[in-house]
C-alpha cells in the first residue's frame, strides 16, 4: 500500500496516506451507505488496474467520469488519479451533446459510467465517433450497449480486475490532475488544465487554515463538473475526513441533510443559502454541528451571510473568491457581523485577501497597476496558477499573460475589483464584461442591481445593458422574481437614487431567474430573451 | 380545485421552470423530476412557495420527506390528498 514518494504530492497521494492512516474510518457517505477509507481505495484501485490492462493505445492521459453523485463517480476519480491519468467529468445531468463535446474534445479513449445512467449515456455514446473503453463497475451485464455498439468496448463487473494488481501510473505534479470544461459564454467549451501541484498547494492552503481531522465530515453539494468540488474530495480526503454526498434530492433539504450527517464543514454556492433563507431554514442555532460555513461561487449577500452564521452559531463563516483558472479558490475573506456591513459594497461580502503563497495586482486596461482605491481588472500569479487551455493556445495566450514590468505570467480573471485602501480588503464588483458604457459614462451594472435589491427588498436583482445599438449600450433594463412587487413605484425609487444615465428605463417581473449547471443566474439567456421579445 | 387540476397545475409549473426543452414531453405524473434532472433543487424552494400558494398556507418545511417532492403523484398525495399527513 505504500505509495513512491512522487505519488505524495500528487492528488491522489493524499487520499492514499490517509487510506493508509485511518483504512476503517469513513472516506465517503452517499444515502445510507457509506465506504471507508479502505473499501474506497479497494474500488479505485480496481478501476485503475483494470483501465491499466486494457486501455494500452496510446494518447492523452485523461479518463472520463460519466456518474452523478454515486459511489462509482468518486471512485472512478480516485481510479483515474491511481492509474495516473487526470479526470474528466462529464455530467449525466447536462445535455448528451454537451457530454458528447466535452468527450470528444479531450480525446477520451476511457470513460467510468455508473449504471444507473446508462440509458442516458447511450445518446452520449451515440455522438462519440472514437472507439472508446467503457467501464461499468457497477453493472453485471452490459451486452446490450456492446451490441448496439459495436466500435466501443465494454467493461462490467465481471471484467475488473483485482486491486492488487495495480501499479501506481506515472504521475508527475506537472501533469494534469483534472481537466474541466467551463461554459465559455459563447461558442466552444474551454477545457481548464489543472496540473496536481496547483491542487496540492490549493488543498496545503485550505487543510491548514480550517485545521481539518479525520473527525470532519465535508458536505458534498457540487456536482464534479464545478470544480470547487475539488475542495470536498481533496481537502478531506487529505486528512482522513467524510466526504458526504447528498443525492439530488436529498439537496432539496440541506436542513435535514445537515443534521442527520452532522456535517462539520459546509460549503456551497450562495444561491443555496439564499434558498434555505427562503424556505425557513435558517432559523438560529440551528447548525450546531458546523465548524466552517464556506460559500463561493458568486456574490454572498451580507444579509444572507448574517442569516447563516446565526444558523450555525459555532461556525466561522468565509467568502471564497476565485476562477477556475486559478485552481478552486485564491482570495477568502472572513465574515464578521460588525466589521462586514462597514467594509461591504453594495450589500456583497468582500473576497479579502489572496491565499498566502498567491500574488494579485488591480489593474487597468494596459495591465498596469491603477492607483490606490481605483477599481480595475484582478489579475493573478502563484502556485494555483493552472496550466491554461486544453489545445487551445490563442486563449491561452490571451488570458495567460505577462504584464508589463513583471516577469511571472499572470492570469486575467475578467473580474472587475477595488481595495478602497491600503488594508481594507477585495471588493468584487462584477465582470469586466459587466462594465458598460451609456452615454461616454462607465456603468457598473452591479451598483444597479444593488439598488434594485434594495428598494425591492429582494435577494437577487439583475440589471443589463439593453439594448445595444451601433454607439453601444443605449439603455438598462432590471429584473426581480419578487412576486408582488410594484415595478412602476420600484423603478420611481430606484430613479431617485442614481444618477439618469444609470437608470433603469424598464424594471421586469420574471417568475424564476434563469439558472446555469453551476446554479449561478443565467445573464446571457436573460439577455437573449430581452432579444427575442425585441425582435417579435 | 379538483385532483386533474392540480395535478395539472403543478405539471405546467415544472415545464415552465424547466430548462429541459423536451420537459413537455417526458413528464408524466411519474416521471422523478429531480432525478430526471428536470428541476433543480434550487428550484424547488420555488415550487414549494407555489404550492404554498395554491394551498393558501405556509408547509413546515422541517416535518417534510425529500421524497415528498419525487413526482407530481407524490406532491399531489403529500399536500393535497384528502387526509394528506402533513397538514
Amino acid at each position: 500500500m505504500n505509495a513512491p514518494a512522487v505519488q505524495s504530492r500528487t492528488v491522489a497521494g493524499g487520499f492514499l496516506a490517509s487510506a493508509q492512516r485511518y483504512p476503517d474510518r469513513p472516506a465517503l457517505a452517499i444515502r445510507d451507505d457509506s465506504l471507508s477509507y479502505a473499501e474506497l481505495r479497494e474500488r479505485a484501485a480496481a478501476i485503475a488496474a483494470t483501465l491499466q490492462r486494457h486501455d494500452t493505445a496510446d494518447g492523452p492521459a485523461l479518463t472520463g467520469i460519466y456518474g452523478h453523485r454515486s459511489f462509482v463517480a468518486f471512485s472512478g476519480v480516485l481510479g483515474a488519479l491511481l492509474r495516473g491519468h487526470g479526470y474528466v467529468p462529464l455530467n449525466p445531468v447536462f445535455p448528451s451533446d454537451r457530454n458528447a463535446a466535452m468527450a470528444t474534445r479531450a480525446e477520451l479513449r476511457c470513460i467510468v459510467a455508473e449504471a444507473q445512467s446508462l440509458a442516458r449515456f447511450e445518446e452520449v455514446l451515440e455522438d462519440i465517433p472514437g472507439p472508446l473503453i467503457v467501464l461499468v463497475p457497477d453493472a453485471d451485464d452490459i451486452s446490450a450497449l456492446a451490441d448496439a455498439f459495436p466500435r466501443h468496448r465494454f467493461l462490467a463487473r465481471p471484467d475488473l480486475v483485482s486491486a492488487s494488481s495495480w501499479h501506481p501510473g506515472e504521475a508527475d505534479p506537472d501533469g494534469i490532475a483534472y481537466l474541466l470544461f467551463t461554459s465559455g459564454s459563447t461558442g466552444q467549451p474551454k477545457g481548464v488544465m489543472v496540473a496536481h501541484r496547483n491542487v496540492t498547494s490549493f488543498v496545503d492552503c485550505m487543510a491548514d487554515r480550517y485545521g481539518v481531522t479525520e473527525h470532519d465530515r465535508f458536505s458534498q453539494t457540487f456536482d464534479l463538473t464545478f470544480d470547487l468540488s475539488a475542495f470536498d474530495m481533496f481537502v478531506a480526503w487529505e486528512r482522513g475526513a467524510c466526504v458526504c454526498c447528498p443525492t439530488a434530492q436529498e439537496k432539496l433539504f440541506p436542513s435535514k441533510y445537515i443534521d442527520a450527517h452532522q456535517i462539520t464543514i459546509w460549503f456551497s454556492v450562495p444561491s443555496t443559502a439564499v434558498m434555505m433563507s427562503k424556505m425557513r431554514m435558517l432559523k438560529p442555532g440551528k447548525y450546531p454541528s458546523i465548524r466552517y460555513s464556506l460559500f463561493c461561487g458568486e456574490a454572498l449577500p451580507v444579509e444572507v451571510a448574517h442569516a447563516f452564521q446565526q444558523a450555525a452559531p459555532e461556525s466561522r463563516l468565509e467568502n471564497l473568491y476565485g476562477p477556475t483558472e486559478l485552481t478552486i479558490a485564491c482570495t477568502l475573506y472572513e465574515f464578521d457581523a460588525t466589521r462586514t456591513p462597514q467594509q461591504a459594497l453594495h450589500g456583497v461580502v468582500p473576497i479579502g485577501e489572496p491565499y498566502p503563497d498567491m500574488r494579485a495586482l488591480i489593474v487597468d486596461e494596459a495591465l498596469r497597476p491603477v492607483a490606490d482605491g481605483e477599481a480595475g481588472e484582478l489579475i493573478m500569479t502563484g502556485p494555483q496558477l493552472t496550466l491554461g487551455y486544453w489545445k487551445d493556445e490563442e486563449k491561452t495566450r490571451a488570458a495567460f499573460t505577462v504584464p508589463p514590468d513583471e516577469t511571472d505570467v499572470f492570469y486575467r480573471t475578467g473580474d472587475r475589483v477595488l481595495r478602497r485602501a491600503p488594508g481594507e480588503p477585495l471588493l468584487y464588483l462584477g465582470r469586466v464584461d459587466n462594465q458598460i458604457k451609456v452615454q461616454g459614462y462607465r456603468v457598473e451594472l452591479g451598483e444597479i442591481e444593488a439598488v434594485i435589491r434594495e428598494e425591492a427588498d429582494t435577494e437577487v436583482a439583475v440589471a443589463l445593458g439593453f439594448p445595444v445599438g451601433s454607439n453601444g449600450v443605449e439603455g438598462i433594463v432590471g429584473f426581480i422574481s419578487k412576486a408582488d412587487a410594484d415595478l412602476e413605484a420600484l423603478r420611481q425609487a430606484v430613479r431617485g437614487r442614481l444618477p439618469a444615465y444609470m437608470q433603469p428605463s424598464e424594471i421586469r417581473h420574471i417568475p424564476e431567474f434563469p439558472l446555469n449547471a453551476n446554479g449561478k443566474v443565467d445573464r446571457p439567456a436573460l439577455l437573449r430573451g430581452l432579444q427575442a421579445d425585441a425582435a417579435s | 380545485m379538483g385532483e386533474a387540476d392540480i395535478k395539472h397545475k403543478l405539471r405546467t409549473w415544472i415545464v415552465d421552470r424547466s430548462k429541459q426543452p423536451d420537459a413537455k414531453d417526458i413528464l408524466t405524473d411519474e416521471t422523478p423530476i429531480i432525478d430526471s434532472g428536470l428541476l433543480s433543487s434550487l428550484d424547488i424552494a420555488e415550487f414549494v412557495l407555489y404550492i404554498e400558494s395554491l394551498l393558501g398556507q405556509e408547509i413546515d418545511i422541517d416535518d417534510l420527506e425529500p421524497e415528498a417532492f419525487t413526482s407530481t403523484n407524490t406532491m399531489y398525495e403529500t399536500f393535497f390528498a384528502q387526509g394528506s399527513g402533513s397538514l
